[in-house]
């Protein structure tokens, strides 16, 4: 392979290595100033450390420079920073800092005169006591004005140092610029080496945005910030509020409309979600608290072990104890209801996702966006629709926890090996046989992991859903809030906290136990 | 073999023998379930009662160990049991009859004193007319609602009948059904067990007397209702603690100040430039951020997000969102890295911040908000620090995810070669990390987000008061309003971060 | 200059809490390894190993996987610290360097390739292979240079501005051997670096590989589970099994001359063909039988059975075999050829 060169049989590869010109490749990467650059980027190779050359194209173009050499990184570093510096010079030069403080000056200059004429009124009257006072007052306004106007003169002299400050900052910064620029440039050359997308040369339309930026950005940035007064359209937006009040009310009244129209379908929901409820609050709320304590203890035991059960006991008895079982258990009522509708909408929907791709790639978007936005938002449709009270913040939970299960199940199903189910397919098994007897079975501990991300879920909102009248433990935590009633605030936290691990520990022993021997 | 070539394989398939099998699992009664079970298995006679599960119920399941449908039945029976004790023994009507004893004791003594004839004795007149009505009415309601009661009873033992019935049909297939697993998993309860029997008993008799008894009275004990503790436990641990946590804010006063000043100097820095900074200039940069990180579409996408914001007046209020986003953010990213690599170096420091990771993502945002304001007080800063508390695991999960998932043999390449670890950790380790650690990066600004309207409950200004305050109003349109400028910022950061990412990625 | 470039003494390695009690247990009461794995719930990777390696030699390891060799790699830059023994690399006792000296060491003196390439995915083919002489501190010139004079010698000409996941299997071990190279090492510590690829791109590097160690004379430690590799490449074998070198010798030793069953079984299905030679199997000539072998062909005594057999087919005399001086010495017969080709039964 190799052979022609056996004769050199030299020991040291050291000794061997032959020069390395990168000229020629620098210069086609450069392309304009490419001597300059061979030059630079040679010395910059050559020696391990750091090595200045300062660059006075990028000194004197600074972000303009880096935007044509298509270092952007460096672009935006170099625009903030001297744009600060030249607000500061520019403010020092050109603005009127005394302004203020003069301004008041001539008021009280004024207030001050027009006191000395009353002065002299009393005097001619005759009223000395009243001259008396009226001069103290006098006296008083004029500390005030000459005050004022060492501020000015203060503000005015600060001027000068704003000047010199923005102007050494500059310098330096174009000091820097100057010099990062080759050490920069030789990376991007670097990369550009491997990988021929990097931009090569000088680029006109990086130049040109790069330049119509700095212009943009910098005049009106120094305008804003320099002119005293500057026109109300640089400060805020120039919108009259009537737009967000036209808006807001049209958008008002399409709920109120829609609330109106469609009253039956919504009453409809809310019924069946408060008939649910009921039955759980009957459960929990109403079961003698012994029963259910009992009931709770035995279910940890039995689904997750011993340990689990002495820190479930150990849980329902601070819940207990600090007077929130009643709270804790229509919490636990409101987080029943609204993970059991989850499971029964998500895992179906979670099935049809992982048989459409058309449906998944509908869908997928938005359960990204469920799970973006904030909880709160959600909160306002439903109270515009539903109003306030227990119903709605079941909605608002499992609009919450919706994601999470429908998301599992798909991926839980679509990572069933795909040769099992061809196997049931090939003993001649229908749809339904793969679904229940074969994937459903395969994708189950995904499934069952989504369930417990769903329970966690909704029960962050079933106690943020206490905002809008949902009572239970959420409530106290508001209060609290509210009045800053930090012992409270806490106590409460903590059961809520109790009922997340217990109910988290509970589906995971539930977990656990599912996969069984296997 | 050779003769019966032409049959098929399965026809002639010896017939197997379970008897001894499940005569060893079922213990006692083995012959009446061998002959149950091979009918089951045999595909006959689905429905066949099972009487001691009809009579028994619950606790012939729980002497089977079959706990599930212990539970079920005991749930079940308890239903109808409740309606049939309110059927003989409740007395329906009582509540009722003390309110029509109340009205009509109001009502005679409203009478007495108008027949010592005052004034009014007109108008108490007819006050005690009207409530002498009323007190007939609840005399009425009492006496149908006691008639009712044959109702419950009916409806009860009709309850109690069908699901009798569901228990005894149902028993053998559920039985059979454990048999069989109990083939494959020998820990799986069998027989007949007089302990299991014996636990099951004692459960039954403790819930159905207790809940019989709370629904079947109409006055029960006070402590069955409510738990029987004193509402001072509650008042007074909670002033304890209220004690407890002003003496450390007290004591700590210097160390939460320092830290309330160091937040609020960079808040008010990030807030200057993003508030004060005239609006083209930040809306210039914001595009083309977008356009230079995440390409035109992202670019057209924000142009139509700022004018959203811009046109409805919520400018200012997107602006200190953003300001408190990304102040929050910037700590999450500073504090959240080095901890990260901390937890990836160090087992023992990840085995102590993993569980306190999985409590944070498991505890409702809301909670956080309370030791914040203990030792914070209210206000924005408050605000910025519940909300790093909050968004912070992700970006540690990640940052120590990703260097775990850094191959092994990459990392001992470089430690041959000699690296450092400050050479292997820049040089190899945090590049090869960094999809996992934007990935981390963007869920925390996400979660900030998020985390920005519950802030707001403690005094964080900006858009998360605008849908604080719409809810407290149900003013619908203006919360929708601030929410889709939530909505907004939240998707174009969440786009340009994510652009960032990918365009390292790409190279 | 120093004959021997590296050196192991007794060198042991328990894996586990509580190697060291496991070591001193060992070296009192002689325990085997269940004995051990019982009472101290270690792993004994390594058990007692010593041998030396050459200037210039390249030592081959072989043994199965499990068999430790990958472990005793590891000692020789002490990526893994031995729980006992003595480990000296160009006559420096490893265990006695400092942190920064050790880093110098691996980073000048010894370079590494690996099973797995373990190339670094983000940087470019040129910076993969600069890796080395960037830990050292060498300007960025220097790099380039180096590099793509080492990427030429594996015959990447070219290739220094890709990435490696742009290459094939065998390319990237390339620059794997290229990156060793770079640092110009005294020692290559080649941990099977050939075994991940199919068999005829192995082939292809081993030749390579053979060419390029005939001209840069690095001391090689080459670590293999496959026999024929280190028959080809090898000057000496060390053959390990269950942490404990079997049997150390040349090729032909090893072959002719296995220590055990466990490496007989090993032998048995080289082709000897090219590794036995005239001398070991003939049958020496007893007084003078020159007339008797007269139209015998006469072949020299350090031909291997491969040309022996070439001979024999044009003949169908036995063949007579002569010393360096031309003097019959010894007679193959075909039945004798045959049997040696066997092995020698």
């Amino acid at each position: 392979m190799i052979d022609h060169r056996r004769e050199n049989r030299s020991q040291s590869i050291a000794d061997a290595v032959p020069h390395l010109d990168i000229a020629d490749s620098v210069r086609a990467f450069a392309i304009q100033r490419g001597d300059y650059y061979a030059r630079t980027m040679t010395r910059i190779q050559s020696h391990a450390g750091f090595v200045a050359i300062f660059n006075w194209g990028a000194a004197i173009f600074g972000p303009v420079w880096a935007a044509a050499r298509g270092l952007w990184g460096l672009f935006w570093c170099f625009a903030i920073l001297e744009l600060m510096a030249l607000v500061q010079l520019s403010q020092g030069l050109f603005s009127d800092l005394g302004a203020v403080p003069r301004a008041r000056a001539e008021r009280l200059e004024e207030n001050y005169e027009r006191v000395l004429a009353r002065v002299q009124a009393a005097r001619d009257r005759g009223d000395e006591t009243g001259a008396d006072a009226l001069a103290r007052n006098a006296d008083r306004l004029q500390a005030a004005l000459e005050k004022a106007l060492d501020q000015a003169q203060e503000a005015a002299a600060a001027g000068v140092e704003l000047v010199i400050f923005g102007l050494f900052a500059f310098v330096l910064i174009k000091g820097i610029e100057g010099i990062s620029a080759n050490i920069a440039y030789e990376k991007r050359y670097s990369r550009w080496r491997a990988d021929k997308r990097v931009r090569a040369g000088f680029q006109w339309t990086g130049a040109a945005i790069g330049a119509g930026f700095v212009a943009l950005v910098y005049s009106i940035a120094l305008y804003g910030f320099t002119v005293a007064e500057p026109a109300a359209f640089v400060r805020t937006f120039p919108v009259e509020k009537i737009y967000y009040e036209e808006i807001a009310a049209s958008i008002d009244r399409a709920f109120d409309l829609a609330t109106i129209q469609f009253g039956v379908f919504f009453n409809g929901i809310a019924l069946g979600i408060r008939f649910l409820l009921d039955g759980l609050e009957v459960i929990f709320v109403q079961t003698p608290w012994p029963v259910v304590m009992v009931a709770i203890t035995l279910f940890a035991w039995r689904l997750a072990g011993p340990r689990v059960a002495v820190f479930t006991v150990t849980a329902l008895a601070y819940i207990a104890l600090l007077g929130f079982w009643e709270k804790a258990m229509e919490t636990v009522s409101l987080l029943g209801a609204a993970s059991f509708l989850c499971v029964v909408i998500g895992m179906p929907l979670g099935v049809w996702f992982a048989r459409s791709e058309r449906a998944y790639a509908v869908a997928r978007p938005v359960l990204d966006l469920m799970q973006t936005l904030p909880s709160f938002v959600y909160l306002i449709p439903i109270i515009a629709f539903f109003g306030t009270g227990k119903p709605p913040g079941i909605l608002a939970s499992m609009v919450f926890g919706l994601p999470p299960i429908i998301r599992l199940t798909t991926l839980g199903l679509r990572e069933v090996p795909k040769d099992v189910i061809e196997a049931s397919r090939a003993f001649g098994a229908t749809h339904w046989q793969t679904l229940t007897g074969v994937e459903m079975p395969l994708a189950l501990p995904s499934i069952m992991t989504g369930i417990n991300q769903t329970i966690l879920m909704c029960l962050s909102l079933v106690v943020i859903a206490a905002l809008i009248d949902a009572k239970g433990l959420g409530y106290d935590i508001l209060v609290a809030l509210q009045y800053a009633a930090k012992g409270q605030g806490i106590l409460a936290g903590f059961a809520i906290l109790f009922c997340a691990v217990v109910i988290d520990r509970l589906v995971q022993g539930g977990i656990k136990r599912g996969k069984g021997p296997r | 073999m050779g003769a019966n070539r032409t049959q098929g394989a399965t026809s002639d398939a010896p017939a197997i023998d379970l008897t001894h099998s499940i005569a060893e699992f079922v213990g006692v009664r083995a012959s009446f379930y061998v002959v149950r079970f091979n009918l089951l298995l045999a595909g006959q006679n689905r429905w066949r009662v099972n009487c001691a599960a009809l009579i028994f119920g619950p606790l012939w399941a729980a002497a089977r160990g079959l706990w599930a449908f212990f539970y079920l039945f005991v749930i079940l029976e308890l239903v109808a049991w409740v309606q049939i004790g309110r059927g003989l023994w409740g007395d329906l009507g009582a509540d009722k009859l003390s309110e029509a004893a109340r009205l009509q004791a109001k009502a005679d003594q409203l009478m007495a004193e108008a027949t010592r004839g005052d004034v009014s004795a007109q108008l108490l007149l007819e006050s005690a007319a009207n409530l002498s009505h009323a007190a007939e009415n609840a005399r009425i309601a009492a006496e149908a609602a006691a008639d009712g009661a044959t109702t419950y009873l009916l409806v009860g033992l009709l309850l109690l009948g069908l699901f009798k019935l569901m228990a005894g049909l149902w028993a053998d297939r559920v039985y059979e059904r454990q048999y069989t697993q109990w083939r494959v998993n020998k820990r799986v309860p069998s027989g007949f067990d007089l302990y299991r029997l014996a636990s099951g008993c004692a459960l039954l008799l403790f819930a159905f007397s207790l809940t019989l008894y709370r629904f079947t009275f109409s006055q029960p004990d006070e402590r069955i209702m409510a738990v029987p503790v004193p509402s001072a436990y509650h008042t007074r641990t909670a002033n304890l603690l209220e004690e407890y946590f002003d003496r450390t804010a007290a004591a700590g006063a210097g160390l939460f100040d320092s830290i309330t000043g160091a937040t609020e100097t960079v808040l008010n820095a990030i807030e200057a430039v993003f508030v004060d900074t005239p609006w083209p200039v930040i809306a210039v940069f914001f595009l083309l951020a977008a356009w230079r990180f995440a390409g035109g579409r992202v670019a057209i996408f924000t142009g139509a997000a700022l004018t959203y914001m811009g046109f409805l007046g919520l400018w200012e209020k997107s602006m200190l969102t953003l300001a408190l986003v990304s102040s929050a953010a910037i700590f999450c990213v500073l504090m959240g890295i080095p901890l990260g690599i901390w937890c990836a170096r160090s087992k023992r420091v990840y085995a102590v911040v993993q569980p306190v990771l999985d409590l944070m993502q498991t505890m409702p945002a809301f909670v956080y908000l309370i030791p914040i304001i203990a030792f914070f007080g209210t206000g924005k800063v408050p605000g910025i620090l519940a909300t790093i508390v909050f968004s912070m695991p992700p970006v540690i999960r990640l940052t120590a995810l990703g260097l775990n998932q850094v191959p092994k043999d990459v990392v001992e390449a470089a430690r041959a070669f000699g690296a450092t670890q400050w050479q292997l950790m820049k040089g190899i380790e945090l590049p090869l990390a960094a999809p996992a650690i934007m990935t981390g990066v963007n869920q925390t600004i996400l979660m900030c987000l998020s985390m920005v309207v519950i802030a707001s409950l403690i005094g964080a200004r900006g858009l998360g008061q605008e849908v604080l305050v719409a809810l407290q109003f149900v003013a619908k349109g203006q919360g929708i309003l601030a929410g889709l400028a939530i909505l907004c910022c939240a998707m174009v950061l969440d786009r340009i971060v994510q652009g960032r990412f990918r365009r390292e990625e790409g190279t | 200059m120093r004959d021997i470039a590296i050196k192991l003494e007794g060198v042991w390695k328990i894996f586990g809490e509580r190697a060291e009690n496991a070591m001193a247990a060992v070296a009192e009461e002689g325990l085997t390894k269940s004995e051990v794995l019982a009472r101290f719930g270690a792993v004994i990777g390594i058990a007692d190993v010593s041998f030396d390696v050459r200037q210039g030699e390249i030592f081959c390891i072989m043994g199965l996987s499990g068999s430790g060799k990958s472990t005793l790699i590891r000692h020789i830059n002490r990526l893994i610290e031995p729980t006992a023994g003595r480990v000296e690399v160009l006559g420096q006792d490893v265990m006695r360097l400092s942190e920064p000296e050790l880093r110098a060491m691996r980073s000048e003196k010894i370079g590494m390739v690996f099973q797995h390439m373990a190339l670094l995915p983000h940087r470019s083919v040129r910076d993969n292979v600069a890796y080395p002489l960037e830990i050292r501190g060498e300007p960025k010139g220097r790099r380039w240079e180096i590099s793509q004079y080492v990427l030429s010698l594996v015959g990447l000409d070219g290739f220094e501005d890709r990435f490696p996941s742009e290459l094939s299997g065998g390319m990237q071990q390339r620059v794997g051997l290229a990156r060793a190279l770079a640092s110009d090492p005294e020692v290559l510590l080649m941990d099977e670096p050939f075994s991940a690829l199919d068999p005829l791109i192995r082939r292809q590097l081993q030749d390579q590989f053979v060419t390029l160690s005939e001209q840069l004379h690095k001391t090689t430690l080459f670590i293999t589970h496959d026999l024929d590799e280190a028959i080809r490449l090898g000057t000496r074998i060390a053959i390990m099994k269950d942490g404990r070198i079997v049997q150390i010798g040349t090729p032909e030793e090893i072959v002719t001359n296995p220590a055990d069953d466990y490496v007989r079984d090993f032998v048995q299905d080289i082709s000897k063909l090219k590794l036995v030679f005239a001398h070991t199997i003939m049958e020496p000539l007893q007084g003078d039988a020159v007339e008797k072998f007269a139209q015998s062909p006469r072949v020299s005594e350090d031909s291997d059975l491969d040309h022996l057999v070439d001979v024999a087919i044009t003949t169908p005399h036995p063949l007579v075999i002569t010393d360096a001086e031309g003097k019959d010495i010894g007679v193959v017969s075909k039945d004798r050829l045959l049997r040696g080709i066997q092995g020698g039964k």
